[in-house]
């Protein structure tokens, strides 16, 4: 017997589907701890056990189209959200009939199929995302609605406060559903919270708020149909709030000494499943017959499943590089990108305009191209257009929606850029200053760039983040000088472009707004302002193939970004002293033309690898030490490199010139080597 | 006929090994869904492993022995 009374609000037919789907649940959960506990399987798992009734209550409430994110305590949301029981299981054993061909595993399954979009292992990471997905389609007017999981825990994080404010900012279809199981891992809700509620927070970003019992499927799914029905409707997002107590620790296998014992005792003495179960019977929507019918064929389901999944194999070594990009052949060493064509841009006017411009250019082009493209950031709308000015104009042309500024939230702008290109669209996110991408490094490195991984291939996150170095171009200091490609060419799934001259900068980023992979573009400001030739028109200069910028025979001198620019004349001033130096601007360090690199230096015996980036653990580590493996006794000299100190970037002009590279450093340790 | 190895399971986030201190069933015997198999000493406790499946089982591990998480320690024949 329960020892509530609910009311009766529920048609039957939607009473019994909850039920249906918190006994699947249930079977779910239970069928795979037995499993870990017997030694069967062994993996780190997260019980959702206490938490069934809150997605069986939404999910009559969702179309399949309907999207949800949800996180790594997430199979009930799964479950209920439609997944197929043996891709479930099959996923958590690895194995290739599996959600992502078991390369994502329990903690990340997504099955776009069902509208399972991403499920993290990042506490709060899907909530920038899921309003992605949700500008996605309010921009295309689907009618989709989006619901993102989390739990308490997770309102404690940034990325809740810039994903809230931008969900209410923009009146984004979403319903952000806190699921609040009273323990943030080991931590009680009341020792890391002074608030009382977290639905309280909503009337603070202007959003509405309600917390319910999340045990009682009556009340939740009463509230969450205001919710689904608001975003639905436009009328904007809910900061929907589910208390619903864990019924076990952490993980399985964790310890439970952290939690109120009593509590928990009481907890598990009367469980929302048996709960409702008593109200079904109670209410006359079902006999005990009834429910036992639905709970045996919920195990049977789950143990179909089962079976075909210890059937199934895993993956085998074909699939390892497999979904790192859509072409493998974009992975360093792995495949040949340089085997792409230059366009041939010999018949085009030719127009004397900035690099910046060429970028407002190429932006102005992709608008124009594809109704897809969409741009994002801070300050980007007019009549600001962007600190830079890379963006003016495009409001104006394109419009607000589509030029789009930002609160000051790079983690919001990232997972929207990320969430809408999931559902399709090609955004260009803009990280104003290189250094700025460090507060957004989450949401780049472990979801843009490996969403396509996690998911087996069957999402991907088309994105290109423009973002500009400031580096030398004096006075801007330690956190707005940074030239940290090397963070990201260390993150696999993530391309990384860097041009020096202004035809590059179109072509190579309309080519990155093109590609069906994540492209961080980082634009050069040293070399923003200075007129120089572009051609008009529309092109893509590949991504992976560099420019051989002068040739010669005695020493190669590699580079990129704007020390590409002072490798060019370290090369004409190594001339006049009789040095013939050839220069290679890589233009792309992921796809990396590798074969250009080898081949030059194995002809000149000798290298010199330049780079504004702190020269410790830089990029030029890499491209050395596999130069070195590749050429090993035919080199003339030992591999030099040439990058920045090992310092912050000082302020002083007396400092910061001792810290970044010159042309006549680059010439030096070139005639070390060649002299 | 699916051939399931059970090994060492791992039953708290810090556990690294155990001891098999009993077999209940023997090998050749048929076992159930959920019937007690062994009994496993860890650092903290003394649990009964159930079966996970039913089937013809087979006992690998030697009561007495202490083994590592994911060693071999059964077998089930389905």
């Amino acid at each position: 017997m329960s020892d509530q009374a609910f009311p009766n609000a529920l048609p039957q037919v939607t009473a019994l589907s909850i039920y249906k789907t918190m006994t699947r649940i249930e079977a779910c959960d239970q069928r795979i701890q037995q499993l870990l506990a017997a030694g069967a399987l062994q993996f780190q798992y997260y019980p959702c056990g206490g938490q069934e009734a809150i997605p069986a209550s939404i999910a009559p409430l969702l179309n399949t189209d309907d999207q949800v994110v949800t996180t790594y305590r997430g199979v009930h949301d799964i479950v209920a959200k439609g997944t197929p029981m043996v891709e479930i299981i099959a996923e958590m054993m690895g194995k290739v009939n599996g959600t992502s061909k078991g390369k994502g595993g329990a903690m990340h399954l997504s099955d776009p199929n069902a509208g399972i979009m991403v499920t993290t292992g990042i506490v709060g990471a899907g909530l920038p995302i899921a309003n992605g997905l949700a500008l996605a389609a309010q921009l295309k007017g689907t009618g989709r609605v989006v619901v993102v999981n989390f739990g308490e825990g997770a309102s404690n994080i940034g990325s809740f406060n810039e994903s809230i404010n931008m969900a209410a900012l923009w009146d984004l279809p979403v319903v952000f559903l806190c699921q609040n199981n009273a323990y943030a891992e080991y931590t009680s809700f009341a020792e890391s919270t002074r608030s009382k509620s977290i639905a309280g927070r909503a009337a603070g970003y202007g959003l509405a708020g309600e917390t319910v019992d999340g045990t009682d499927p009556d009340a939740i799914h009463g509230a969450a149909k205001i919710a689904i029905d608001r975003a639905r409707s436009g009328k904007g997002p809910t900061l929907l709030e589910c208390n619903a107590y864990r019924l076990q620790g952490h993980s399985f296998g964790s310890e439970e000494d952290h939690m109120d014992q009593e509590e928990l005792a009481a907890a598990r003495a009367n469980p929302p499943i048996a709960k409702f179960r008593a109200a079904l019977i109670e209410r006359g929507d079902a006999t005990a017959a009834d429910l036992d019918a639905i709970e045996a064929a919920a195990k049977a389901e789950v143990e179909e499943a089962v079976e075909q999944s210890m059937a199934a194999d895993m993956p085998g070594e074909d699939e390892l590089y497999r979904d790192v990009f859509a072409d493998t052949a974009d992975i360093p060493y792995v495949g040949t990108a340089a085997a792409k064509a230059e366009p041939d841009l010999s018949g085009r006017a030719i127009q004397n305009i900035t690099m910046c411009q060429a970028i407002t250019e190429a932006l102005d082009l992709a608008l124009e191209k594809d109704p897809d493209v969409f741009l994002l950031g801070e300050d980007i709308a007019d009549p600001a257009g962007g600190v830079t000015k890379a963006t003016v104009g495009l409001s104006t042309k394109h419009g607000v929606d589509r030029v789009r500024a930002t609160p000051i939230s790079e983690q919001a702008i990232i997972g929207a850029a990320i969430g809408a290109s999931l559902s399709g669209m090609k955004p260009v996110p803009e990280i104003m200053i290189n250094d700025f991408t460090m507060v957004c490094m989450d949401q780049i490195a472990n979801h843009a760039a490996k969403l396509r991984y996690m998911s087996g291939g069957r999402t991907s996150v088309p994105i290109t983040i423009r973002t500009v170095t400031a580096g030398n171009i004096g006075n801007f200091a330690a956190q707005h000088s940074q030239s940290l490609e090397a963070f990201f060419t260390h993150t696999p799934g993530m391309k990384v472009v860097a041009p020096s001259t202004a035809a590059d900068a179109k072509g190579l980023l309309l080519a990155a707004i093109a590609d069906p992979d994540p492209v961080m573009v980082i634009e050069p400001m040293r070399c923003y302002y200075v007129p120089a030739e572009v051609p008009e028109g529309y092109y893509e200069i590949p991504l992976g193939k560099a420019a051989v910028r002068r040739e010669g025979k005695d020493v190669t001198l590699i580079s990129y970004g704007w020390a590409a620019v002072e490798a060019a004349a370290a090369a004409e001033a190594l001339a006049a002293d009789g040095i013939d130096a050839e220069v290679i601007d890589l233009r792309s360090l992921v796809p990396l033309d590798f074969a250009t690199c080898l081949a030059s230096v194995e002809k000149t015996g000798r290298a010199v690898i330049a780079h504004a980036a702190v020269e410790f653990g830089g990029f030029g580590a890499e491209l050395a030490a596999k130069l070195s493996e590749e050429l090993h006794g035919k080199l003339k000299a030992p591999i030099k490199r040439v990058g920045g100190t090992y310092t912050p970037v000082p302020f002083t002009p007396s400092l910061e010139s001792l810290h970044f590279l010159t042309s006549d450093r680059i010439k030096d340790v070139a005639q070390g080597i060649a002299g | 006929m699916a051939k399931i190895m059970l090994k060492l399971p791992k039953l708290a986030v810090s556990m690294q090994e155990g001891t098999l201190r009993e077999w209940f069933v023997e090998s050749g015997a048929q076992v159930t869904l959920g019937q007690p198999i062994y009994a496993l000493e860890t650092e903290k406790t003394t649990v009964e492993i159930e079966s996970p499946f039913e089937g013809t089982f087979t006992c690998i591990g030697e009561v007495g022995e202490t083994y590592k998480v994911g060693d071999p320690i059964a077998e089930i024949l389905q």
